[in-house]
């Protein structure tokens, strides 16, 4: 595992990875509350009158859920790889730079003020929240960059406390909500997957493609970054820009992601530490594996939360959280003691 | 740069084909849904609806509802789409409903209706803040379901029990009300709630004055300084009422200097008539004012 990374190892992964997601996709669109027949669905629409109940909810209803599942699953992964490269940091996710804080308070904002009206079927709360996201990572950024050119420490500590602050004025905002719109908000924070409009997943689908193929033509420059910044200059790597491409990408793919589905944590920060595990610590590699297993585990995870409590459902976050740790902390324990980059 | 510059082009290439293949949800929001005037497959998402439905003789037309929509108890029996909260698409396009009744009080449900409407199904959004918007709801449902008849006199029973209630408190002093919705952390009822309404039918007076919440938290400051002459608590142990008397015997004991403490004057009583603004109003009105006046309204 320690040889270096053949263009063939890195296709035959991948390409296994995709294989697996686009099974699992296919099995779990088979699980749901309701029992459907796949005979019926091959009938397809009705041209008339009598609805067929078992297309309309395999097609209509799971495959636009799942297909969500899986962009927002590889858009978190994704950006997770990438902040814990950028920032050297082992407890990096896509959300320690203050987007989940920023997007939970456009979220919110939106919520509060009750605006009404949609854009291609988005509720204000996913624009507000994207928007949210952005310009709480560009203050970050902006704030981070006041304490030195890039300086970790610094650009870490105003994300904290940016998250901290935020957080508190969503808190302020949840409790003079009106009652009827905190089960929204909860649901909001802890992971909202709900079936979208084809054309939504369709844009989504090409922005955080593009961005995670991007992301990966970066692969190389963010091996030798994480490695140490010094010596990638030294190798005749535009540090600075990579920086800031790497960072202006991931926070893009990733409040796609959250103004799509609300905070799902844990797939982020314990995914792309599981690749690294199993896999090795190569970004060229990491980038597109992650993404690919973070797509699976989210599709499994929210099929989870369809089905457990069916009739209801379960947010999602809860349930990548609690299939995620143990699972990640048993992969830890197995492999950490062959992984020389834990020392 | 090539490679950026090719993934660019892919990358917009993709949104063009996005563009020609589907349409943006407003465009194919348009199939219209086949409104039919007498629905033989309804569908309720609220427990107060479903009331309503049943009240209007349509029991054996409706085929799904929400988890604790337990009255009346035949309702226990139809079929379970999810809670009111968490409506399972899924379960409730299975049943293939001609008409699907949702709280617009609820974004998901409300959301909810939108879909449904993108792929035809019927539904009608109902919105039940106030007891004027509980007589609008009924008339509602009647005429989607074409009972307006029914309808009409359900009202009008109502209304003629509300006014003989009125009519029996008219001109006596209003008595001072604390209405408690939950014990800890102490949130009781405010003005701008239909517990608001009850509580002026029944010839009562809401001891807290206006507030930002509805529902508003207080503490042990408003409640000595509301004055509150009764103090009144729905079931909130699922229907233990003995249990909750006790309970609220020794939880109000500290605020002795209150009116209602010091006379014993705290009534514990069946929540669902009061916390579901259903056909069952009149009920919990009739049992309110029971707490305000009993001597004038006798069981």
């Amino acid at each position: 595992m320690h040889c270096l990374l053949s263009p063939r190892t890195l296709l035959i992964r991948t390409s296994l990875a995709a294989l697996t997601l686009c099974l699992t996709m296919f099995l779990c669109s088979l699980a749901g509350s309701e029992k459907i027949s796949l005979q019926a669905v091959r009938q397809g629409a009705p041209q008339t009158g009598t609805p067929n109940p078992d297309y309309e909810i395999f097609v209509r209803i799971r495959m636009p859920r799942i297909v969500l599942a899986a962009i927002v699953g590889a858009a978190l992964a994704a950006g997770g790889v990438t902040f814990q490269a950028l920032l050297r940091n082992p407890l990096a996710d896509p959300y320690i730079l203050g987007i989940s804080s920023g997007a939970g308070l456009g979220a919110m904002l939106a919520l509060v003020s009750g605006l009404s009206w949609t854009v291609w079927g988005r509720s204000p709360m996913a624009l507000f929240a994207f928007a949210g996201a952005l310009g709480t990572v560009w203050l970050v950024w902006t704030i981070g960059r006041l304490t030195g050119r890039f300086h970790v420490t610094g650009l870490l500590l105003a994300g904290v406390v940016v998250n901290a602050f935020f957080s508190a004025v969503i808190m302020f905002l949840v409790s003079i909500a009106k009652s009827q719109h905190l089960h929204s908000t909860i649901f909001w924070l802890m992971g909202n997957l709900t079936e979208e409009d084809f054309f939504v997943l369709w844009v989504g689908a090409g922005c955080v493609t593009a961005g995670i193929v991007s992301l990966s033509f970066l692969g190389a420059q963010l091996n030798a970054i994480s490695f140490s910044p010094d010596d990638a200059r030294s190798l005749g790597i535009n540090v600075e820009r990579t920086q800031l491409a790497a960072f202006a990408i991931a926070a893009f793919i990733t409040a796609i992601a959250v103004s799509l589905s609300g905070l799902i944590g844990f797939v982020g920060l314990i995914v792309p530490h599981a690749v690294r595990l199993v896999f090795g610590p190569d970004h060229r590699q990491l980038l597109p594996l992650s993404s690919l297993i973070g797509a699976t585990f989210l599709v499994i995870a929210d099929t989870i939360a369809r089905v457990v409590v069916a009739p209801a459902q379960l947010p999602v976050g809860i349930v990548t959280a609690m299939i995620g740790g143990p699972f990640f902390l048993a992969l830890l324990a197995r492999y950490s003691r062959k992984v020389y980059w834990l020392k | 740069m090539t490679k950026w510059w090719m993934l660019a082009a892919m990358l917009a290439a993709w949104m063009a084909l996005g563009r020609l293949l589907l349409q943006p949800p407003e465009a194919n929001a348009t199939r219209a849904p086949s409104s039919s005037r007498d629905p033989t497959r309804i569908v309720s998402l609220a427990p107060n609806v479903t009331e309503v439905l049943f009240v209007l003789g349509l029991a054996d037309r409706v085929v799904g509802l929400t988890q604790y929509s337990d009255y009346p108890p035949a309702a226990t029996a139809k079929p379970k789409v999810g809670t009111f909260w968490q409506p399972d698409i899924e379960a409730i396009i299975a049943l293939k409903p001609e008409l699907v009744i949702v709280a617009r009080a609820s974004e998901r449900q409300r959301d909810l209706a939108d879909r449904l409407g993108r792929m035809g199904y019927d539904s009608l959004a109902l919105d039940i803040w106030t007891v004027r918007d509980l007589f609008d709801a009924i008339a509602a449902v009647g005429e989607a379901t074409a009972r307006e008849k029914q309808a009409e006199q359900v009202l009008g029973e109502i209304r003629t029990k509300i006014r003989s209630i009125q009519a029996a408190v008219a001109g006596k002093p209003a008595v001072k009300v604390l209405w408690v919705v939950q014990r800890e952390p102490l949130r009781v009822a405010g003005r701008n709630t239909f517990i608001n309404e009850i509580i002026e039918i029944a010839g009562g007076e809401n001891a807290i004055g206006p507030t930002l919440h509805k529902y508003p938290p207080i503490g042990g400051e408003q409640v000595i300084a509301s004055g509150a002459e009764v103090i009144i608590e729905p079931d909130m142990l699922g229907g233990d009422l003995s249990r909750q008397r006790i309970q609220a015997r020794s939880y109000w004991a500290r605020f002795d200097s209150v009116p209602a403490v010091a006379n014993g004057r705290i009534y514990v009583i069946e929540g669902d008539t009061v916390s579901r603004l259903g056909p069952r109003l009149v009920q919990g009105i009739e049992a309110v004012a029971r707490c305000l006046r009993p001597q004038l309204f006798k069981e």
